[in-house]
């Protein structure tokens, strides 16, 4: 039996070499894929400097001089445009959310109405809570350039809190507003007064409202896992058209005919597209590695993960092939899983920017699985025990798609 | 020819939702013997090869090669076959070599032995000088050769033919019928299945007509011809025949067929000659309406006719 599973799969490895169109779409697609959108994304990850300014909406109606005078700091910050008004009318925080979920602006500042009396409360009476600022920024916007940001307007708002409290706590502390320098320097350097948290402002950053919190991962990070299994189910209907093919040239009726078992059949059949899988997961992550300095993570794990993802491919195929009895049937059947899988799964946008229903979808693809997987690994650097439940998923998938497509796979000719 | 039989059918049927493709089949090949399956398309030929080739699951009925049942112990029953199927079989993108290797090695066959068979069918076949080129290459009638080589490579006991000189050309089929008949003079028992009288009237030993999933007559091609044959003659005309004329026709045999027209009729003899020549007579007196007129000696289609009412190529 072995040495027929042999001779199926150096045969059918012979024939795939002589469709190079077939093995092309399965390596260059993803490569393209790869190289194109992580270059094109490049530029995204560069925002926030003098020739690329971030632009912030800033909700500020009612919440007083404090806040106007942070926002005018802030205006005349180099790197930031602030957008307070849309077609004249100020903007509100529901509007800010909004424009923020759906990406069109990347940050937005909201002051709550208020805001200047609550710190100047706050000063009488420290029994009374802080005032709150929000910061919200979109999930995927890239970390270090949040941080940036945040630290700038975070600094300029608590200044302008803390010089307005100056002259009360003077008055408090000294009974009147005059005094010696050195009494004002020492004042000033009291942590109660200038340290951390002693702006009586909370400066809280949040994501718009739908949206759950989470590591948001680089566009490399993003794109080579994504792009790969993406390119990995290409193997559908190459596996799906091999099966056609051989069954309207005839040489299925004669390969039946021998003495062997089907399971030697099936077996030699998908043993290559196997083999081809893996080495594309090789050849994808080694261009992360080599273009654009991917790190890893722990390679045992990733390699579980792969070989589950593959056989979460390969049963998918042989799915497409039970079902399809026509070219364009295969043909169809294929693109469309392949584009609809990967979409829901989070290979084109990430799906901690979808909504919530698309969120719950997403986790019937192997793909959402699968990213989850190589993430565990590439960003949370975790080991092979972190994927036990993804791995274990995706062999689930894959025995679902083994055990409908042998149930439906019809041998006869 | 061992009359021990190599293949044996026992009441053998397959359905197709409410179709019944093969009703009740039963009969014996013995082994060395060259058998013939004739019959119209969808007699159920093809469903009847592929359940003995082991491709088709009946749904009722036992089939035994080589005194091993194909069903309970199918690999080492499909072992003692070797299948040449309508379609050709052969990967279009692969040398003919490339092929033969594949599929020697499904048999088992491995190493020097492969190689030594590889080069042994494609002598048989003619096709030695073509080992390496790719099969989308070859002629209709090459592919075909090759199709019969690929079958052989293990030498098998039993060599199942379906159609095998479909769209080849007279000289191609020539070859082709002289080896599987050189093959057959070997030794190896021969399944073979065609729609040409022909071929089945030269080549075969016995021969079963099937009709509809059923076995209609099995018998030597001169038994059966003696014992159902007929000569059919085939009458066209220029315009509709009256009742009066048709009647008269019945004088000379049997009316088998008339066309809604009434322009054309077919009429079963045992004497054709002295038939002819009186209808030629009788149609001296009716100038002008006949058209044409043509004479089937007694063979295979004509048996088939005579047991059905119908032509073979319906």
């Amino acid at each position: 039996m072995i040495r027929q599973i042999i001779a199926i799969t150096l045969k059918e490895l012979k024939v795939l070499w002589q469709d190079r169109e077939a093995l092309a779409l399965l390596f260059v697609m993803p490569l393209f894929f790869i190289l194109v959108m992580s270059f094109a994304l490049e530029g995204v990850f560069q925002a926030g400097g003098k020739g690329n300014p971030i632009e912030i909406l800033v909700v500020h109606q009612g919440a007083g001089r404090l806040a106007d005078q942070a926002i005018s700091d802030l205006k005349r910050t180099e790197g930031l445009i602030l957008i307070e008004r849309h077609q004249g009318i100020p903007l509100t925080a529901d509007q800010a959310d909004q424009w923020i979920g759906k990406g069109r602006y990347p940050l937005a500042l909201i002051f709550p109405e208020g805001y200047t009396e609550r710190i100047l409360d706050q000063l009488n009476d420290p029994e009374k809570g802080k005032a709150v600022v929000y910061l919200v920024s979109e999930p995927a916007m890239n970390l270090q350039l949040l941080a940036s940001v945040k630290g700038t307007v975070q600094g300029a708002i608590e200044r302008r809190a803390l010089l307005a409290g100056i002259p009360q706590r003077l008055i408090k502390l000294l009974g009147t507003s005059a005094g010696s320098w050195e009494q004002l320097d020492t004042l000033l350097g009291d942590p109660k007064i200038g340290g951390p948290g002693a702006s009586g402002v909370d400066f809280l950053h949040r994501f718009p409202k739908g949206f759950a919190a989470g590591r948001r991962p680089t566009a490399t990070e993003q794109n080579v896992p994504a792009y790969t299994i993406f390119g990995v189910f290409f193997i559908v209907l190459t596996l799906a058209t091999s099966f056609l093919q051989e069954k309207k040239d005839g040489t299925f009726q004669r390969i039946l005919a021998a003495p062997l078992s089907k399971t030697a059949l099936l077996i030699g059949k998908l043993l290559p597209y196997y083999l081809v899988n893996l080495i594309q997961v090789a050849l994808m992550f080694g261009v992360g590695v080599v273009a654009f300095g991917m790190k890893l993570g722990n390679l045992p794990a990733l390699v579980i993960v792969s070989l589950a993802l593959a056989a979460a491919a390969n049963g998918l195929g042989l799915l497409v092939a039970s079902l399809g009895k026509t070219e364009a049937q295969v043909n169809g059947l294929s693109v469309l899983l392949a584009i609809t899988l990967s979409a829901l799964g989070g290979m084109m946008v990430p799906t901690f920017i979808m909504p919530d229903l698309m969120k719950t979808l997403s986790l019937f693809t192997p793909h959402a699985w699968a990213l989850a997987g190589y993430h565990d690994v590439i960003i949370r650097g975790l080991g092979p025990q972190a994927v036990l439940t993804e791995t274990a998923v995706l062999l689930g998938f894959a025995s679902f798609f083994f055990a409908v497509a042998l149930w439906r796979f019809r041998f006869d000719p | 020819m061992s009359r021990s039989p190599i293949i044996m059918v026992e009441d053998l049927w397959k359905t197709y939702g409410e179709t019944d493709a093969v009703q009740g089949l039963s009969f014996e090949i013995f082994r060395g013997e060259f058998f013939g399956l004739l019959g119209p398309n969808g007699a159920g030929k093809t469903t009847t090869i592929g359940i003995l080739s082991g491709l088709i699951e009946p749904t009722r009925g036992g089939v035994s090669i080589g005194g091993i049942d194909l069903f309970s112990r199918p690999r080492e029953a499909k072992a003692k076959l070797g299948l040449v199927p309508q379609r050709f079989a052969l990967y279009p993108t692969l040398s003919a070599r490339d092929n033969l290797i594949f599929f020697g090695r499904i048999y088992g066959l491995k190493a020097k032995r492969l190689q030594e068979r590889i080069a042994g069918v494609l002598n048989i076949v003619a096709l030695t000088d073509r080992a390496d080129q790719t099969v989308a290459t070859f002629s209709h009638g090459m592919k075909r050769r090759l199709n019969i080589a690929a079958g052989l490579l293990h030498e098998p006991e039993i060599l199942i033919l379906d159609e095998p000189t479909v769209g080849v050309d007279t000289q191609s089929r020539e070859a082709i019928l002289e080896s599987i008949h050189s093959l057959n003079e070997s030794g190896v028992t021969v399944l073979y299945t065609t729609h040409r009288i022909e071929e089945a009237q030269r080549l075969c030993g016995r021969v079963a007509i099937m009709d509809r999933g059923k076995i209609i007559a099995l018998d030597s091609p001169d038994r059966l011809i003696r014992e159902s044959g007929k000569g059919i003659i085939r009458l066209s005309f220029n315009a509709a025949i009256d009742e009066k004329l048709m009647d008269r026709m019945t004088r000379f045999g049997l009316l088998l067929f008339v066309d809604d027209q009434k322009k054309r009729v077919h009429i079963e003899t045992d004497h054709t000659d002295q038939a002819s020549r009186e209808l030629l007579e009788l149609m001296e007196s009716h100038a002008g309406l006949l058209k044409t007129l043509d004479i089937s000696e007694p063979n295979l289609e004509t048996v088939f006719i005579h047991l059905t009412g119908r032509n073979l190529r319906d």
